[in-house]
């Protein structure tokens, strides 16, 4: 038992970070009933923009990056955690301009138009920054390891599954604890109405999309220290979330959580027997769930599926 | 429904086939001139049928399989595996390569067939990594992502004669034979009794289940028929190739069948699929030969068709040729997708 503790305590820092990817996906699948396939982009996006901007040539003119670079590592990071989301942020507002047009119809539209979309923002990646890996810098506190229990932890591990748990409780509380979430919930639930209380229902959707897609760039800055950064990442993420989303039932903000950590501790546990095969374990667990649960583990009733 | 004049649809050989098998048969006396290469209409012809047989799946029973990859490369490595292994006659590998795709279809049909929109979708997506990363990771077997090299073009051998299919134009004509029959055999697929009911199912499982028919039995025997389908063109595939390689099984490459199949218009045409794997694999060529960036070109491009004529070039073609009104067709089209997910509602 003691022995598989390293890994149960790995599958569940990977399991939080996999909540984390799938959080913005989830939030716009479970209050706009839209997938958005563009939020593996989104996240890779993310983690270059952060790249570039933790990098020798930030792109600001000149004399203001020399001012930037000359800031503390730890700053840069900081300012970067809210940047480069803001940056994306802008490109999700392009992409909910065009999705605009699908809402009200089949969801299947807004799943291909955003399937384009990442196949767009996959080759823009590729053009711009090449297909070579990169690294992002962080800060000295947050890296490098520590020894407990004879055995050599990665302090980046556990800083990235605590930004995940303090992203997750934001998240709950902002539509769970306030008038906003409520709206947007109410929103999803029936738009007449909220439209007829006098609500403006299309900035509220952009609002929300927009912040489905910060948290994409988020959980690409986070991630991005330990998968690397690869114009490839886009789709090493999008899968999980998607998975992750399916095994925990649509619309179901728990349900999400609880499978990411599912998967993170799958992944986990059979990376220490048969790491060639860790990745299958996922895809065996969610077919295990879904053949016998057919809306996941706490999926709500919901277009998506009929 | 396909809106073709009642007459073709009875039609074993359609007017449309022989003309498209006309110019088919010509492809190889001017393709050099015009800047192409042979091997290219090789390609088109198998994809043609790949994604023919994907739009059972997607545009006639209306079921959303992101993961059909799978069974194409599946096809690819039971015609290379039966060659090595068991006896190298074509007819055999071929066959080989669509009974084994068909059963992995059968056997993920078990798990899926109960199953509706997205979570469809999920299942089909699930179990194509599953297969793909078990051809990735079972060396022994298929080569890993080497591949599985060394196929050879087999000779067809139909008993009173031999032909040597090595060269690139005598298999291109061997692949349209096949590929004429395979269209006849599945036009009459999709306008037999048991298309009919594949058809009410997509409009309403719930209707077709009430008249008396097993929806599920009809769900799971179109996807396992598509897969062989698709597992034959793989085997196909492989002896263009000369070699199986897993990234047909990748989940881009099953959402490139996705791409070709709704850029077409496989939602309201019989011949969308043929249309989309057409511009699609010239646009490759074409393009990438200017700029290599294809991809980004052809994504914007999906993008327009998504956002303002969801029923793809055969809606637009057709609407043009039959003289409705643009917006009727958008409406259909729209219809077509809405039941694609919306699958068994009435609204």
């Amino acid at each position: 038992m003691f022995d598989l503790l390293p890994h149960i305590l790995n599958g569940l820092t990977l399991g939080l970070l996999f909540a984390l990817i799938a959080l913005g996906f989830m939030l716009i699948v479970g209050l706009m009933e839209q997938i958005n396939l563009a939020h593996g982009s989104l996240f890779a996006l993310g983690a270059y923009f952060a790249m570039q901007l933790m990098g020798p040539r930030p792109p600001f003119p000149a004399d203001l990056a020399q001012s930037w670079l000359a800031l503390p590592l730890g700053w840069r990071y900081a300012a970067t955690l809210i940047l480069a989301p803001a940056a994306v942020g802008v490109v999700g507002i392009a992409i909910e301009f065009c999705m605009r047009r699908t809402y009200g119809k089949d969801p299947l539209y807004g799943l291909l138009l955003t399937f384009g979309a990442a196949m767009v923002i996959e080759e823009m990646i590729r053009l711009t920054w090449g297909t070579r890996d990169y690294v992002l810098q962080v800060p000295q506190a947050v890296n490098g390891g520590f020894i407990f229990g004879d055995l050599i932890w990665s302090t980046y591990r556990f800083y990235a599954a605590g930004i995940a748990v303090a992203v997750i409780g934001l998240v709950w509380l902002l539509i769970e604890k306030t008038s906003f979430g409520a709206t947007v919930k109410a929103g999803a639930h029936d738009s007449e109405i909220v439209r007829a209380l006098g609500i403006n229902l299309t900035r509220l959707r952009l609002l929300v999309f927009v912040f489905g897609t910060m948290l994409a760039a988020i959980a690409g800055i986070i991630v991005a220290p330990i998968w690397g950064i690869r114009p490839h990442m886009g789709v090493d993420a999008v899968i999980p979330a998607f998975l992750v989303i399916v095994l925990g039932g649509v619309g179901s903000f728990w349900g999400a959580v609880v499978a990411g950590l599912l998967v993170g501790l799958a992944v986990g546990l059979s990376g220490a027997y048969a790491s060639e095969w860790s990745l299958l374990s996922m895809y065996v667990l969610l077919v295990a769930v879904v053949t016998f649960r057919a809306r996941g583990l706490w999926g709500k009733k919901s277009v998506l599926e009929a | 429904m396909i809106p073709t004049p009642q007459s073709n649809s009875a039609r074993l050989i359609t007017p449309t086939m022989l003309v498209l098998w006309l110019v088919l048969a010509t492809v190889p006396l001017w393709i050099g001139r015009a800047g192409l290469y042979p091997y290219l209409g090789i390609e088109i012809l198998i994809w043609s049928l790949y994604a023919l047989a994907f739009n059972l799946v997607l545009g006639t029973a209306g079921l959303p399989s992101f993961g059909h990859g799978a069974y194409f490369g599946i096809g690819a490595y039971a015609f290379g595996l039966c060659q090595f292994n068991v006896v190298a006659n074509l007819w055999v590998c071929l066959a080989a390569a669509f009974a084994v795709a068909g059963l992995a279809g059968a056997l993920v049909a078990l798990f899926i067939s109960h199953r509706r929109g997205i979570y469809y979708a999920f299942m089909t997506i699930a179990f194509g990594q599953i297969f793909w990363t078990l051809a990735i990771k079972s060396h022994k077997v298929t080569g890993g992502e080497d591949g599985l090299l060394k196929i050879a073009r087999l000779p067809a051998d139909f008993g009173f004669a031999s032909f040597d299919l090595a060269g690139n134009v005598a298999f291109y004509y061997f692949v349209l034979m096949v590929f004429g029959i395979a269209v006849i055999a599945l036009w009459r697929l999709v306008h037999s009794p048991y298309g009919r009911v594949i058809a009410a199912i997509k409009q309403s499982e719930i209707r077709a289940a009430h008249l008396g028919y097993n929806v599920w039995l009809y769900k799971a025997s179109i996807f396992a028929l598509s897969a062989a389908v698709s597992g034959f063109a793989g085997g196909l595939f492989a002896m263009a190739q000369l070699a199986a390689f897993p990234d047909v099984m990748s989940l881009h490459q099953s959402g490139y069948v996705v791409m070709m199949t709704l850029v077409g218009g496989g939602l309201v045409s019989f011949w969308g699929p043929v249309i989309g794997v057409f511009l699609f694999l010239i646009a490759r060529d074409v393009i990438g030969a200017m700029t290599n960036a294809w991809m980004l070109y052809f994504g914007l491009l999906f993008i327009a068709v998504v956002l303002f004529r969801p029923e793809g070039v055969a809606g637009a073609v057709m609407a043009a040729w039959q003289n409705r009104s643009l917006n009727s067709m958008r409406k259909q089209g729209g219809t077509a997708l809405r039941l694609l997910v919306g699958g068994g509602r009435w609204r």
